[in-house]
């Protein structure tokens, strides 16, 4: 029983990394006010560069940082087109996922080519911590691999950063009233620029963490729908970071029982269980209608006109 | 005025093929491909021979289909991306529908079976479609995620009918189904799928729809101005329903005419093309006539150009199709770009 729970709570958390990190970064740019629907298509563009690289170098952190980069040159290209010529978050959003879709497979293609056996990524290093690390529970959260540790890291830090700093309220205030922001000297458009540079770079990580950790290899649509039910945990978290994480590591636990219940099952056709992560998205929407807040400004380009 | 417009929209679309075939060159050129050549088949391999075009129409029939489940609802600043959920929920229940009847013992002569089929393609799409439509009306989820997710419910859901005992074919090791009963499938003139004639009619309908119709006048309305439109008392969250339900419809008919004209059978992943499928492209193709159903079928037959260019420069250059999906990707972008850049200013 105690392995049992640990084993799902230890995969739970992996899954987390990917639902946690995406959804936090749809937070941080829709703070300042730029809706991030590109979501999907850039874990996909950052999966294919990530796994690529990590494959070339043999080194697992060189893909992060990849998928990393590529990330934010999404978020530059977005908040650059959205500020610059006003084009719609939406319309611009969806044609980047159209984007990165197409540039996940044809960088794969180009690169990796077709192979017999699908190549895999080089282990990510993990981290031990002595002594504590062999205690049951405890030890499924801190027996686990760097980019784990670095979400740790980027929830505190995210709390710290929006709730205890000056700059962190400032772009709070961005996202609900950018002329206000403005009028106390704040720079709209680079803390917008800033955030969804960021805010990608964590997508971006969570692009890389699927083929590398995840499945250990690269395959043609691999973020399978997560971006988008990332940007529904942002929407029902109302845009607060401690209840995107919430809901990253509640998605990533429906993930995990819907794979368990799957094998287990006799009766109920495996199907269902897949179906079971996109349902509860429009369920977990419809429950939590009343209480879903928008930053105001959310969806708006800023003109000090 | 009016022509000065005109003008400026052809230069947009100008441009923004320009710049992405560009880009597009630079990357070939990078791999070592001759550029000349490859611009050459993308655009010219659906001219060149009678299968060619023919190619081109097959793949254009459900590109109009899925181009307009993205338009109609997009016309009230809906975003469906679910055309590709509601064409395999649409196709999958035509399948359903299609081998049940004989598993019962029940044999239509297809003068009643093709009718049956059509109009359960409809009402499995538009009620697909309705789902979506429901869920922003009375819970205000943005249609976005809601389409998606279901989607994602119809792959499962199709996968579920093709591996199911009933219907999947023993010898197939994919899920597949058995093949649909002779009454129940639809043939080629020419080359040319039968449901070219159901796609005519579809662009009519639509034509008519918007155009004609009072609830054409009230999506119009809605689209220009929704505070006037509720002033003057049309119902908004009626609208939605129907637009969805329309949208859902056409998609779900498209998917039904790949099942019993193109396939004769459920195959998964049969409204797959050119590396990617027919929901992306209608996607792609409606965020480059922007809400404008007029141009939908011109738009839908020059991506199906381009598409059949990209099969051929997989055959014969070993450039994979993805390549131009990237392309269109870009000449959406650029578009989308360039026409806040030149249309919204004046």
């Amino acid at each position: 029983m105690l392995s049992f729970i640990n084993s799902f709570i230890s995969q739970t958390i992996t899954y987390a990394v990917v639902y946690t990190l995406t959804s936090l970064g749809i937070v941080i740019s829709g703070r300042a006010g730029i809706f991030n629907v590109a979501a999907e298509g850039i874990m996909l563009a950052s999966a294919s560069i990530g796994f690529i690289v990590s494959f070339l170098t043999q080194n697992a952190i060189l893909g992060f940082i990849a998928g990393m980069i590529m990330g934010g040159i999404f978020g530059f290209i977005l908040a650059y087109i959205h500020e610059s010529f006003k084009v719609n978050q939406f319309i611009l959003g969806i044609s980047l996922v159209i984007l990165g879709t197409g540039l996940s497979d044809l960088m794969y293609k180009l690169i990796i080519g077709v192979k017999l056996t699908a190549p895999r990524a080089p282990k990510t290093p993990l981290i031990k911590i002595p002594f504590i690390s062999e205690i049951p529970i405890i030890q499924a959260f801190l027996n686990q691999d760097v980019i784990v540790y670095f979400l740790y890291f980027v929830i505190l830090f995210a709390w710290w950063f929006y709730y205890r700093t000056k700059i962190g309220l400032e772009t709070r205030a961005i996202g609900e009233n950018p002329k206000a922001a403005d009028v106390v000297g704040v720079n709209v458009v680079k803390r917008r620029y800033l955030s969804t540079i960021i805010g990608s770079m964590l997508i971006g990580i969570s692009g890389a963490y699927l083929p590398i950790v995840i499945t250990g290899t690269y395959m043609p649509d691999i973020s399978a729908g997560r971006g988008f039910m990332a940007v529904g945990i942002a929407i029902f978290a109302s845009w607060k970071p401690q209840r995107a994480i919430l809901g990253g590591f509640l998605f990533a636990a429906i993930e995990v029982i819907a794979f368990r219940l799957q094998v287990i099952s006799q009766n109920i056709p495996y199907q269902f269980f897949l179906m079971l992560p996109f349902i509860s998205v429009l369920i977990i929407m419809m429950i939590f209608k009343k209480q879903i807040e928008y930053p105001a400004s959310v969806g708006k380009p800023y003109s000090r006109e | 005025m009016k022509d000065k417009k005109i003008l400026r929209v052809i230069l947009i679309y100008f441009l923004s093929i320009l710049f992405a075939f560009l880009v597009i060159s630079i990357i070939v050129s990078i791999f070592g491909y001759n550029v000349i050549k490859v611009l050459k088949t993308l655009l010219t391999t659906s001219f060149k021979t009678t299968f060619g075009f023919q190619e081109t129409i097959k793949k254009t029939i459900p590109l109009i289909f899925t181009t307009y489940a993205y338009t109609i609802p997009f016309m009230i600043k809906f975003f469906n991306i679910g055309g590709w959920g509601q064409m395999l929920f649409g196709g999958t229940i035509t399948a359903v529908v299609g081998l049940t009847l004989p598993y019962l013992g029940i044999n239509f002569p297809s003068y009643i079976m093709i009718p049956l089929l059509i109009v359960t393609g409809i009402l499995a799409g538009g009620f697909f479609g309705l789902i979506a439509g429901f869920l922003a009306a009375k819970f205000d989820i943005n249609p976005i995620i809601s389409t998606i997710m279901l989607n994602f419910v119809a792959v499962q859901f199709l996968n579920f009918i093709a591996t199911n005992p009933i219907y999947r074919d023993p010898f197939e090791g994919h899920p597949i189904t058995l093949p649909l009963p002779k009454s129940g499938t639809l043939g080629f003139i020419y080359g040319v799928p039968v449901s070219i004639i159901f796609a005519i009619i579809s662009i009519i309908f639509v034509y008519v729809l918007i155009k004609k119709t009072k609830l054409g006048y009230e999506i119009t309305a809605i689209g220009h101005n929704l505070d006037a439109a509720q002033k003057f008392g049309i119902n908004f969250q009626k609208t939605i329903l129907t637009t969805f339900f329309i949208a859902g419809a056409l998609a779900g008919l498209g998917g039904t005419f790949e099942v019993i004209n193109i396939h004769k059978k459920l195959i998964e992943g049969f409204a797959q093309t050119s590396g990617a499928q027919y929901g992306i492209f209608g996607v792609l193709t409606g965020l480059i006539v922007a809400g404008d159903p007029v141009g939908v079928p011109i738009a839908a037959f020059l991506m199906s150009v381009l598409l059949v260019g990209a099969d051929a420069l997989q055959r014969t250059m070993q450039i994979p199709v993805e390549m131009v999906f990237l392309s269109q990707a870009l000449i959406v972008l650029f578009i989308v770009t360039f026409r806040e850049r030149f249309l919204r200013r004046t």
